[in-house]
């Protein structure tokens, strides 16, 4: 058996311990077939404009996993600053340079659930969610969001 | 081998004592035979060890650090397994030297706390 399909199964064995938490709704392979695609389903944080939202995740794994980061992308569409909206695409160093093979599965989804709630609109990619932050407008940011959680993520677990 | 003598029974019946003592008996003052009812033929000890370590698992194939790593394991009885050791940075973090080997090819740096890795020592 190829080793990252061990270590897959010792991560999924630990996943079934406890399958839902507070930041994770659920967290496992999409079919029995292939270990190397896996979907989550993140909680919206609370006190952020996600929050009531359930927001899909696809996990591609490589092969050298994990030597080799997993890719992660969202599903459901999240207007965020880190987050292409039309692709799902997340910015997060983790998920490149910072990436550790120390870092799983389900911590690398719980890093982005931080994402969510901490934005670094420094390296945006979505421009419009970013330009609200740095320009301090707080409010509009929280409307705007709020508005794509409810059309697209009340209804995505 | 050794040769362990018991206490027996005060009242042990003649038979049964000497086809349990064989060879080596004893005649007893009241005239009942008394011997050895064990002898020890092999004695194996067993000693236990661990690592003197807080992480007992390799947080890269996250298999435990007494046991191979994970790809030895999947791949047993290969020339590497023999050689499958921890290595320690200075940082005191240890991982299987396979795994770490192939980490650092990546990036030279421990994956627990991402400072610069330099080997401490390799092994025990």
């Amino acid at each position: 058996m190829a080793s990252v399909t061990k270590r897959l199964l010792k991560e999924l064995h630990d996943i079934r311990k406890e399958p839902s938490t507070a930041e994770l709704a659920s967290l496992g392979p999409v079919s029995d077939a292939d270990l190397l695609r896996w979907r989550a389903v993140l909680r919206g944080p609370r006190d952020t404009p996600y929050a009531g939202g359930f927001f899909e995740l696809l996990i591609d794994i490589p092969e050298q996993y994990p030597i080799r980061p997993p890719t992660l992308t969202f599903a459901t569409p999240v207007c965020h600053p880190n987050v292409h909206f039309d692709t799902g695409e997340i910015c997060l160093d983790i998920l490149r340079t910072q990436w550790s093979p120390a870092w799983t599965l389900a911590s690398t989804c719980l890093a982005i659930h931080v994402l969510l709630a901490n934005p670094e609109p420094s390296s945006p990619l979505n421009c419009d969610a970013a330009n609200l932050l740095r320009c301090g407008d707080g409010l509009g940011y929280q409307s705007l969001v709020g508005l794509y959680t409810r059309m697209f993520a009340y209804s995505a677990q | 081998m050794a040769e362990m003598e018991v206490d027996s029974p005060q009242n042990q019946p003649e038979d049964g004592a000497a086809g349990a003592a064989g060879a080596a008996s004893a005649t007893s003052a009241a005239g009942k035979t008394k011997g050895p009812r064990m002898e020890i033929k092999k004695w194996t000890s067993v000693a236990l060890w661990a690592w003197d370590m807080d992480m007992d698992v390799c947080a890269i194939c996250r298999n435990n650090n007494m046991e191979l790593c994970i790809e030895c394991q999947a791949d047993q009885g290969s020339k590497d397994m023999e050689e499958c050791t921890l290595a320690w940075g200075i940082c005191n973090h240890a991982f299987h030297v396979h795994c770490i080997t192939r980490w650092l090819k990546n990036r030279n740096s421990c994956p627990l706390d991402n400072r610069e890795w330099q080997y401490q020592k390799i092994g025990k």
